[in-house]
């Protein structure tokens, strides 16, 4: 027994990683040296966004030998101007795995920071060398780690630490990692552009290791209102979250040793004095409302105990059984257990039973999940035949598995909160487009919120036509929380959705230069894979991403329409300038003369009714 | 005599090239003055759709009725076939001022040089028969002639017009494959013949049988192949042979609905050139084969198809096939439900269509 208990310890959490690096987008050096970029990059952004600076990320990628063929160790190195990371954290976060400081919840790009340390991982298991990490917090003193992981200890190894003066704070990570960038270098700088798109406020700066430099400026000025973490909403919780709050809001009955005394006696004012039971008892009740939880409940099981602080010493509190109303106790001096029945009508009763019991299902739903108030708390309740009172410390196995389906399936909640999303914002969004495909026409939504599962989600999305884009559309450019998604497009609900409408009902026709943005923004993006590339097709999220491309395809249809018209005039001026010429030209031969007629007239006759044409066939189009 | 006949057959071609070339250069000045005063030039061409398409029973052929529609270089949906005529127009000025030919497949190519698109040929051809209806002149008139596929033999002396071999003679018995009815030949001067009769034969094996036979001498005749449906050069000449020589027209087909039918156009035209009124041969006789043919020499036949019949019940709906031989003929074609070949004489004899049948039916049409 004990054996197998020592082999399960050994594998850390760092070594389950080692062996399961696929699952994090690690499965070879082409995959990997991209995912690395968008660990390291995406943690940058993150860190700027949490505290409302305006993000400079400058990603670096130079071979350690270029003369090698790839695959061949790189070194990968993202700055940004972020708040840094404290040095006392430093070894922790990039010296094990799991440790994250992005458990709350709300949107952001990663989920809990775990990235970062599986790209340093994999590149020590493929290089053995250190990471680099420069962090300075107030933009004066610098530290400078050089940290190795024990994989098996899942602990840091701290190989070099100084500290130098420098004049910007933000954090500096390197990485030495096996990569092939002939392969992967397309999906980098693909992954560098887009990212640019969707954080328009970031200057990112890409050096690639064949010297080529890509500077993508900021190009808006204003951080999109960051997002707020709230508690969960009831239709996104399973049984073992909801045994975790419960656990949370349980309160624990104090174990009552010299400390404990000590604080109640100083709490009471009474540190120096030893007075009788009923005399505690006395200045209890006139101090009860400032005493905190945990001195009441001493004061209650004394009460119960009818001891003075000396023969509490004497005790230890074995077990409070509310359904017996007794309290046993280990009694030192005796050594034997003994109990005494509590008195259901006094108040300090009811203290101990909330404490043990923790709280009555209302206040539990309005207290620990976001938008549940105490009218729908109770109108829950009756629909999943509990009594409101229900003490959620008294549930058993198949009552939580009950209280989890029926949070589920009650459908008066009010929809998610979703102060909890970031999403970019029409405007921003807009300028981008404009700015990397110099379309001639753009249009962009923002959808209000909605919800799947109780996660709530924003959908923004937008279209651009002509200009500078290529033919072949649509072109269509996928992100989530402010991510691009470059892998597995096939299978993703948006190129599904894409797929399905009908751009010929559109006036979108041929091999048409189109572009499709599409942003989702949500608390928990629904990937089909681990490797976080495609998103899964939730009917909520189908049919919002339905309903905002219908929107845009009913404005691109209207331009489409306008453009078409004159492109027809256009063309018609352009027939008769063609064919004109032509008959005057065989007409004079016809008619035996030398000199051909004056045409010019009827040409300019021409342009004169057709830019007329135009502009009324507009009309009708703008009323639409 | 000789002399006297050509300078007046030559004079009257003349004549010809010239009326050709005055309506061509009126037309063309006329969207010349409108060009040059700021209109849009613009024409009437005599509708060819099949509601303004009548049957004359004055003239025995199809005719255009009134209705015309307007070509406008204004509309933009019609200022590439307004081009396309434009162009065709001025290249048939050349071609007759300059006494060239051409054929329809060449018109489409020659086009390219000038920029001038069309699709394919028969989007030309139909350019062509717009100048046709146009100008009511049938586009040999302007040198553009289809490709040859029927032909001629017999004591014919014709004389040459085209540039290069004017006053040229040739005799048509002097080659046993016959001569191709091309340009040159439709424009020949028809100087004199010792036949006394025409046989248009539907089928170039049996033309070739005809000659070796020497049809020409035993029946005094002229033997055409109009290889099918007869091209329009080949009735124009066929009509020439009758009105200008005088000669009564016999023609052999197999004995089907679409024989019948190839004699009946050879007579009087088709719906296709009702524009046209110079191509008919309205005394032009058809002596077989008949339905009744099939069941009188008792002939190897193969059933009709769904197509065949059909085809009797549209041509029974034609004004040109309500009575007479014609109408009589498809009742027994839907009758027997059957079909025969010229080649099913063979059954008899290689040679008996030519001793027995073909002696029988041209003293037949001396009473028809």
């Amino acid at each position: 027994m004990s054996s197998i208990k020592e082999k399960f310890n050994q594998i850390s959490p760092s070594e389950f990683f080692y062996s399961n690096r696929d699952l994090a987008g690690f499965s070879n050096p082409t995959r990997s040296l991209y995912t690395a970029v968008r660990e390291l990059v995406e943690n940058a952004l993150d860190a700027c966004d949490q505290k409302g600076i305006l993000p400079d990320v400058r990603l670096i990628i130079k071979a350690v030998d270029p003369e090698k063929p790839d695959p061949k160790p790189y070194i990968l190195t993202v700055k940004d101007n972020g708040p840094g990371i404290d040095s006392k954290y430093v070894p922790l976060a990039f010296g094990t795995i799991l440790y994250g400081s992005k458990f709350g919840l709300k949107q952001a790009r990663g989920m809990f920071g775990l990235g970062a340390t599986m790209a340093i991982l994999y590149g020590q298991i493929t290089t053995n060398k250190p990471v680099i990490v420069k962090s300075s917090t107030d933009g004066k003193i610098q530290d400078e780690f050089e940290i190795l992981l024990d994989i098996q200890k899942n602990k840091p190894i701290i190989v070099k630490h100084k500290t130098k003066e420098i004049s910007k704070q933000g954090l500096s990570i390197s990485i030495c990692l096996e990569g092939d960038y002939s392969k992967a270098g397309t999906k980098i700088r693909d992954y560098v552009y887009e990212t640019s798109l969707i954080t328009p406020y970031a200057t990112i700066t890409f050096d690639d290791p064949k010297g080529e430099k890509f500077h993508h400026p900021r190009f808006v000025k204003d951080i999109p209102p960051p997002p707020t973490i709230i508690r969960p909403h009831p239709h996104g919780i399973d049984v073992e979250r909801i045994r975790r709050m419960i656990v949370e809001s349980l309160f624990e009955i104090p174990n009552i040793d010299d400390a404990m005394i000590e604080k109640v006696r100083k709490d009471l004012g009474l540190s120096k004095k030893n007075i009788s039971f009923t005399g505690i008892m006395e200045k209890a009740r006139k101090k009860w409302k400032t005493l905190p939880r945990q001195v009441r409940v001493v004061i209650s099981l004394m009460s119960f105990l009818k001891m003075d602080f000396e023969k509490l010493n004497k005790i230890r509190i074995e077990d409070i059984d509310v359904p017996h109303k007794k309290l046993f106790y280990w009694d030192f001096g005796d050594s034997q257990s003994k109990s005494v029945d509590m008195d259901p009508e006094s108040l300090y009763y009811n203290q101990l039973t909330h404490t043990v019991q923790g709280e009555p299902l209302t206040t539990f739903l309005t207290k620990r999940f976001q938008r549940v108030g105490p009218t729908t708390a109770i109108k829950f309740a009756e629909f999943a035949k509990f009594k409101p009172e229900k003490r959620v410390g008294t549930m058993t196995n198949q009552e939580l598995v009950h209280l989890s389906n029926s949070l589920q399936k009650f459908e008066d909640f009010m929809a998610p909160d979703s102060s909890c999303l970031a999403p970019l914002g029409a405007e921003p969004l807009e300028k981008g487009i404009k700015k990397f495909f110099n379309p001639d026409f753009t249009a962009v939504v923002q959808r209000p919120a909605s919800a799947y599962s109780g996660f709530p989600f924003i959908i923004e999305m937008g279209i651009a036509y002509g200009g500078e884009i290529k033919s072949g559309g649509p072109h269509v450019y996928r992100f989530a929380n402010r991510i691009p998604l470059l892998y597995d497009e096939g299978s993703d609900v948006v190129l599904k959705v894409v797929n399905d409408a009908d751009w010929g009902r559109y006036k979108v026709k041929g091999d048409p230069p189109f572009v499709i943005v599409s942003h989702i923004c949500s608390t928990r993006i629904p990937y089909k894979t681990a490797g976080k590339e495609n998103v899964a097709d939730r009917p909520e999220i189908e049919r919002e991403l339905r309903l905002a491309l219908q929107l845009l395809s009913r404005k691109l249809a209207a331009y489409m329409s306008k453009r078409g018209q004159a492109e027809m005039a256009k063309k018609r001026s352009n027939l008769y300038a063609k064919y004109i010429p032509m008959i005057a030209e065989f007409c004079t031969e016809l008619a035996g003369k030398k000199k051909e007629p004056n045409y010019k007239k009827i040409l300019e006759e021409v342009n004169l009714i057709e830019s007329k044409k135009t502009v009324e066939e507009e009309k009708p189009i703008e009323n639409k | 005599m000789k002399t006297s006949k050509s300078k007046e057959l030559s004079k009257k071609a003349k004549e010809k090239q010239k009326n050709v070339l005055e309506m061509l250069k009126s037309h063309g000045a006329k969207i010349y003055d409108d060009l040059d005063n700021g209109r849009f030039p613009k024409f009437s061409i005599p509708s060819r759709s099949v509601s303004n398409i009548v049957y004359d029973k004055k003239l025995r052929q199809y005719i255009l009725g009134n209705n015309s529609a307007l070509r406008s270089a204004k509309n933009s949906a019609q200022l590439r076939s307004f081009t396309q005529l434009m162009w065709l127009a001025f290249f048939a000025n050349r071609l007759t001022q300059e006494k060239k030919s051409s054929t329809l497949r060449d018109v489409y190519y020659s086009s390219q040089a000038f920029a001038v698109e069309f699709e394919d040929q028969s989007e030309s051809d139909n350019i062509i028969v717009d100048l046709e209806a146009i100008s009511s002149k049938p586009r040999e008139d302007f040198h553009i002639f289809p490709e040859e596929r029927s032909s001629i033999f017999g004591d014919l002396n014709i004389e040459y017009t085209i540039p290069g071999y004017e006053g040229k003679t040739m005799n048509l018995s002097n080659h046993p494959d016959g001569y191709a009815i091309g340009p040159s030949l439709t424009t020949a001067e028809l100087v004199d013949t010792s036949a006394e009769i025409v046989i248009a034969v539907e089928k170039g094996g049996l033309f070739t049988r005809f000659v070796e036979e020497q049809i020409d001498k035993k029946f005094k005749s002229i033997i055409i192949n109009t290889g099918g449906q007869a091209p329009r050069s080949t009735r124009t000449l066929l009509k020439r042979l009758h009105d200008e020589l005088g000669l009564p027209v016999i023609i052999l087909t197999d004995g089907d609905v679409y024989g019948e039918h190839i004699a009946m156009v050879i007579k009087s035209g088709s719906a296709n050139a009702a524009h046209l009124r110079e191509l008919t041969v309205p005394d032009a006789k058809w002596v077989g084969v008949w339905a009744t043919d099939i069941e009188k020499y008792k002939l190897p036949t193969i059933p009709m198809t769904e197509s065949d019949i059909k085809r009797c019940h549209d041509l029974l709906k034609d004004p040109r096939y309500e009575g007479g031989i014609w109408k009589k003929e498809l009742d027994v074609f839907l009758r027997i439900k059957r079909k025969a070949e010229l080649e099913a004489f063979s059954k008899y004899g290689l040679t008996n269509i030519t001793d027995k049948y073909l002696p029988q039916k041209i003293e037949l049409a001396k009473s028809l």
